[in-house]
């Protein structure tokens, strides 16, 4: 059953056979989600009421439409926060390894961390986080 | 390795420079002491002198037709900012951004010009390919660029959604990336390795504008900016060339009787409608744009044959065919608008601009004493060392024929027709890069081995 689970792909004699247990795989991620949404809808409560089924049953009666332009900085902020928000993940594994990387970690960090600040420096005197205008 | 670590760090500083420099022509000179340093420190490691001593682990392979395409590259780059980077001004706002941008693309194609395993080339492919989605857009006030670009990002990002999916099926096939050790068996191939293979050329054929993948490259070129043109048509398109020769030559070489039937039809394809679409076309931009599809079918030759001479052949089509189109551009930008038209009479305004750009023509042409020639003439060599497909032969000598007729409208219309046009003013420094361009193409249509020799020595 292990082996029926665990894809040899780097040994020769690779065929698309061996790619049967990722195959499986899928099938049981696809069964087992599948499975739990039916399950789930026979066997919890049901109320319907009119307000359950808008959009955003959160209390407060909705009204307008969403479909209006925002000011752009709302996505510019949004975009740059991402940007340096996933570069600070790269930190994570370093912390780890802190010991075992030494010096020559600690410089690789260092040089990371001088171009995330160019970025920064760069954003902030292009303007892109002034407000006001 | 020098080239692509100082491209990227070059982007860098000239992003900074539009911050601290205010003086345009200061940030213009930066720039293209930046890409003078690029093709020196290119030029260095061709003699062996390499600055910076990194690992690539198998993913690169810095040989000399990689590092030769690099020096062309980085020499019609050169040339390009000499000549065209006074009219970048006009563009927009940002005009140091512009060269950052420029500077990213750059280290793009040092990746597709030296990749070995697959990744890369797809790094590479998307280094190139998102800075030029925002030079498209950079005339932002402008409808039609913003068209161009959005038409360019859909094919662009459709195309290497194909690519990947080709990547994907080849390392399920092979169980590796890496190009020189996936050992494709000749007899038997399976038919994953063939699926990828095809999603690789059909992706590779979106980017150099092959038909019948060619129907975003009129409406692009048309609508960028001219300046972008001029760079996008040139040292990027050749760049995909050597990128597409590249991957096929060390994954695909064993199982080259395969695939080379679909390459003699997407050739032959994409010089019969190249040239005969050119030929219609009113703007000289939008014909330059067809010009490049139609150059496209010979550059495609190259990678049918799959010889050494086709390699020779790719590098002396690269050089030749961007130094003469970077020219036309280069004078092209000093007119008000694009019709042929606007060039009656422009041989008695100007005798020594009108008189370079028929040497330009001439080369893209394929006349002999220019490069251009002998770059057609080491293509079609190439097919017939290869065998078999004498008729694309007869048929590119045939298309190389009907080009003459649109080119030389333009020289028509430069010598012998009446009209005022547009009165011109050009700097002498222009007019005399303008010549160096014209003597160089000669040169090498005479002496192909001047630059040629750089591949073994």
């Amino acid at each position: 059953m292990i082996d029926l689970l665990q894809a040899t792909v780097n040994s020769p004699g690779t065929t698309s056979a061996s790619y049967l247990p990722i195959g499986l795989q899928v099938l049981f991620v696809v069964g087992l989600v599948g499975f739990l949404l039916i399950i789930t809808h026979f066997l919890g409560p049901k109320r319907q009421t009119a307000e359950k089924l808008e959009t955003f049953a959160g209390g407060i009666a909705s009204h307008g439409d969403a479909r209006q332009p925002m000011a752009i900085n709302y996505f510019l902020v949004a975009i740059l926060f991402v940007l340096f928000d996933v570069e600070i993940i790269f930190f994570y594994p370093y912390a780890i390894n802190f010991r075992a990387l030494g010096w020559d970690g600690f410089w690789a960090v260092m040089m990371f961390v001088s171009f995330f600040l160019c970025g920064f420096i760069y954003i902030i005197k292009k303007g892109a986080l002034i407000w006001e205008d | 390795m020098n080239a692509l670590i100082i491209s990227a760090v070059f982007g860098v500083i000239m992003m900074f420079t539009g911050i601290f420099v205010k003086q345009k022509p200061v940030t213009r000179n930066i720039a293209i002491a930046g890409v003078a340093l690029l093709l020196l420190v290119n030029i260095l490691e061709m003699s062996g002198i390499d600055f910076f001593k990194v690992h690539t682990a198998g993913f690169m392979l810095f040989d000399r037709f990689a590092l030769l395409f690099n020096s062309v590259a980085f020499g019609s780059t050169l040339i390009y900012f000499i000549l065209s980077a006074p009219d970048m001004e006009k563009v927009g706002h940002y005009y140091a951004d512009y060269f950052a941008l420029i500077f990213f693309i750059l280290c793009g194609v040092v990746l597709v010009a030296s990749f070995q395993s697959l990744l890369i080339l797809f790094l590479g492919i998307e280094i190139i390919s998102i800075p030029l989605y925002i030079l498209t857009g950079s005339n932002k006030r402008n409808l039609i660029s913003n068209e161009a670009s959005l038409k360019y990002f859909l094919m662009g990002a459709f195309s290497t959604g194909i690519m990947l999916m080709g990547i994907t099926l080849l390392y399920g096939a092979t169980g590796t990336f890496d190009t020189q050790f996936m050992n494709i068996e000749t007899e038997g191939t399976s038919a994953l390795v063939i699926a990828g293979m095809l999603l690789l050329f059909f992706s590779m054929a979106f980017k150099v504008s092959a038909v019948p993948f060619h129907f975003w490259t009129p409406d692009v070129y048309d609508g960028c900016p001219t300046v972008f043109t001029s760079f996008m048509a040139t040292v990027v398109k050749s760049a995909a060339f050597v990128g597409f020769i590249r991957l096929f030559y060390d994954a695909f070489g064993s199982i080259h009787d395969d695939w080379k039937l679909v390459a003699a039809i997407i050739t032959a394809l994409t010089l019969l409608v190249g040239n005969i679409t050119a030929v219609f076309q009113q703007s000289v931009k939008r014909m330059l744009a067809y010009s490049s599809i139609s150059q496209a079918g010979f550059m495609l030759l190259g990678l049918l044959a799959l010889n050494a001479t086709s390699k020779e052949g790719i590098i002396l089509y690269a050089t030749a065919y961007s130094l003469a189109t970077i020219g036309i551009f280069a004078i092209l930008l000093k007119m008000n608008d694009h019709s042929f038209e606007s060039f009656n009479g422009f041989a008695r305004q100007q005798p020594l601009l009108a008189g370079v750009n028929v040497i330009f023509l001439l080369s893209l042409a394929g006349i002999p004493l220019t490069a251009g020639f002998l770059a057609k003439f080491y293509m079609l060599k190439a097919t017939l060392e290869s065998g078999d497909f004498l008729w694309l032969v007869i048929l590119a000598v045939i298309m190389a024929a009907v080009s003459v007729y649109y080119y030389f409208r333009l020289i028509q219309a430069m010598y012998f027709k009446e009209g005022d046009g547009n009165a011109i003013e050009v700097s002498p420094g222009f007019k005399l890069m303008l010549v160096i361009v014209a003597a160089c193409l000669i040169v090498l249509g005479v002496f192909p081995n001047l630059l040629l020799n750089w591949l073994y020595f």
